[in-house]
């Protein structure tokens, strides 16, 4: 599936310091990063490294002290904070480690919340949900509260939250971390299942090596700087 | 979406609901005193104005103008035959009495005291004052003109009894003193000094004989179909029955501390509401942050998947809106309970006086239909207004800071 080369996002020497208890932290120190359309890329690093900070500044959720981010063409600093966040509801979708699906909503509800905020049409959410649900084999599960599932189907949930309003990249923050290996491999194989169908771009922040084994790149973040970069051969 | 919100907000109150139902019933407590406090003085109001009107005053009187004043003898209703047949054909009063009023002093065998002496028409005196309840022992007056009742505390100090001979003496209208004796046929107890200890009651026609002013009239009383009808200042009754010399005037005019009295319990319960919802508001303020702070993971992944800042303070104002719903519900349950309970138990004070009222029987709980469900509704306007700033600080929240760990 991966024929285009267009880039999702691309960073330019991008920059992030801290303030922490009045001594500056160089958290991200230039690093220059492009994702193309239809990547599975990992992005590892021992902790402290920047990775956590990098993919915040990726995603509009942090503003960087230097250089810029392009998403699809558009510069995130030249976006107002509205902009951002219409831009984040439409383009990228999130996964984190938690899982962190709305407590109060039932699984269907969970899913569809993002299509709410774009203003998409009731018969058009349902239909998109349960389709989505079917791909991550949670169709009975529609109506039940995130407190009645296991870890694993919570995380699919949240996979099939990132993925229903066909966002053009997904970013997940360790999103097996709190899985046993069993859940990780089978959730990581949908994801990438899902990944080969829809061609949507996938980005990980992980320590996982189950995650780094199916991942087609992993990219080695040290001290906020890029340090390397690994493609498969698959 | 908003329709979502209401739903999401109403969800996230009942996520916790020991603290729900605690921020409820501290709401409610409020509440509850408040909506009491209000029938209570509403009850007492009535008390106050029925206590004052019905001993003697009755709603409104008629005088010469300048009598009340001066308690000039000579200053009498002009026309009162006419007067009385317009009070006759007014759809306000119920009821009307004339009066005879002087200065004079008792005179006992062993004994002189100074009186307002009151010349009464015994057949409808009884609409208007209690004096015929306030008989402790006699009888009331039957139109003898040989009867007079006295206060108890004046009998005990001139050491007068039933059957005994008292004799008044009064300045005449034109010149001059008369002097005329009666004999007690009744003992009465109002419960204040003005009537039990410095007043004397006859039949009026024996007071106008005795000062020279038979078919006059000092004073005409007057009962309309409800106590608080005086209160307005615009009825065209007080221009009806205020023509050339004469005056009407209504019990706000006629007892201005009843009417200062009214005023100052307004002002307390204004102050006690404030003082109340201000509580309301920082014990909602409070709950709120907490729950703010509770959710912040929550608030961080709103934003981050996009939520405007809008939808997130709606959502929060909604939270406190559905407190404001539970604690205004167990509040207005509450407080109608006890005033319903107290509208009929009563709440004694024991016999206190103040300000010239007795308030001797029980007080009622009343409730003021046009104003007690503003309580209900300012709780739920005040608890939704003290959503505001937990909102706000919840929309602006930084999704990255507010998700610590995450991305």
């Amino acid at each position: 599936m991966k024929t285009q080369t267009e880039n999702v996002i691309v960073t330019r020497d991008l920059r992030k310091t801290y303030e922490d208890g009045g001594v500056p932290v160089e958290a991200v120190r230039g690093i220059d990063f492009a994702l193309t359309k239809g990547e599975f890329t990992a992005i590892i690093g021992p902790s402290g490294s920047g990775k956590t900070t990098f993919l915040n500044l990726m995603a509009g959720l942090d503003s960087p002290t230097g250089g810029e981010v392009e998403l699809s063409g558009n510069l995130i600093s030249e976006m107002s904070g509205k902009e951002l966040s219409n831009y984040r509801r439409d383009h990228i979708g999130f996964i984190f480690q938690a899982y962190n699906l709305f407590p109060v909503l039932t699984v269907e509800e969970n899913i569809e919340y993002i299509m709410l905020l774009q203003g998409v049409h009731k018969k058009e959410r349902h239909e998109r949900v349960m389709k989505i649900l079917e791909q991550v084999e949670l169709q009975d599960f529609a109506g039940r509260l995130p407190s009645k599932l296991s870890g694993g189907q919570q995380q699919r949930v949240a996979v099939a939250r990132a993925m229903v309003s066909k966002p053009s990249l997904v970013i997940a923050d360790e999103p097996t971390a709190n899985l046993d290996s069993k859940t990780s491999g089978d959730l990581l194989d949908m994801m990438k299942k899902l990944n080969e169908e829809t061609g949507m771009t996938f980005l990980f922040s992980t320590h996982d090596e189950i995650v780094m084994k199916r991942a087609r790149k992993v990219v080695t973040i040290r001290d906020g700087l890029l340090y390397k970069t690994d493609e498969s051969s698959e | 979406m908003f329709q979502k919100l209401i739903m999401i907000s109403w969800r996230n109150v009942m996520r916790n609901r020991r603290r729900t139902v605690i921020t409820g019933i501290a709401i409610g407590v409020g509440l509850a005193s408040l909506m009491f406090s209000d029938a209570l003085f509403a009850g007492m109001n009535v008390h106050m104005v029925e206590s004052i009107t019905q001993t003697w005053m009755g709603d409104a009187q008629i005088h010469r103008e300048g009598f009340r004043e001066t308690a000039r003898i000579s200053y009498t209703i002009d026309n009162p035959a006419e007067i009385d047949s317009m009070l006759s054909c007014d759809t306000l009063v119920t009821a009307s009495t004339g009066r005879l009023i002087s200065p004079a002093s008792l005179q006992s065998a062993m004994e002189m005291k100074p009186v307002t002496l009151m010349g009464v028409n015994h057949l409808t005196e009884s609409s208007i004052s209690m004096l015929e309840t306030a008989i402790d022992a006699g009888s009331y007056l039957t139109g003898d003109s040989l009867e007079i009742i006295i206060g108890s505390k004046l009998a005990d100090e001139m050491d007068l009894q039933l059957g005994d001979i008292a004799v008044v003496t009064a300045a005449m209208a034109d010149s001059g003193f008369s002097s005329r004796m009666f004999m007690v046929s009744g003992i009465c107890k109002f419960g204040s000094d003005q009537y039990d200890r410095y007043a004397a009651f006859v039949n009026i026609e024996s007071a106008g004989s005795l000062l020279g002013l038979t078919g006059e009239l000092h004073e005409i009383a007057i009962k309309f179909s409800g106590p608080m009808i005086a209160m307005n200042e615009d009825l065209p009754f007080w221009n009806t029955f205020s023509p050339d010399s004469n005056i009407a005037e209504g019990w706000p005019t006629l007892a201005p501390q009843i009417k200062t009295m009214l005023g100052m319990v307004n002002v307390s319960m204004t102050i006690m509401s404030l003082i109340l919802f201000g509580l309301v508001l920082f014990g909602i303020i409070n709950s709120l942050f907490m729950s703010v702070y509770e959710r912040m993971y929550e608030f961080g992944v709103m934003k981050a998947v996009g939520t405007s800042k809008l939808s997130i303070t709606a959502m929060v104002l909604l939270e406190a809106f559905w407190l404001g719903v539970v604690g205004s519900a167990i509040g207005a349950l509450f407080g109608f309970a006890l005033i319903e309970y107290y509208a009929n138990a009563g709440i004694s004070f024991g016999d206190i006086s103040l300000s010239g009222v007795m308030f001797d029987k029980p007080l009622y709980t009343i409730v003021d239909w046009s104003r007690i469900w503003i309580y209900p509704a300012a709780t739920l306007l005040f608890t939704t207004i003290a959503g505001i700033y937990p909102g706000i600080h919840a929309g602006n929240l930084n999704p990255s800071k507010a998700m610590r760990k995450s991305l």
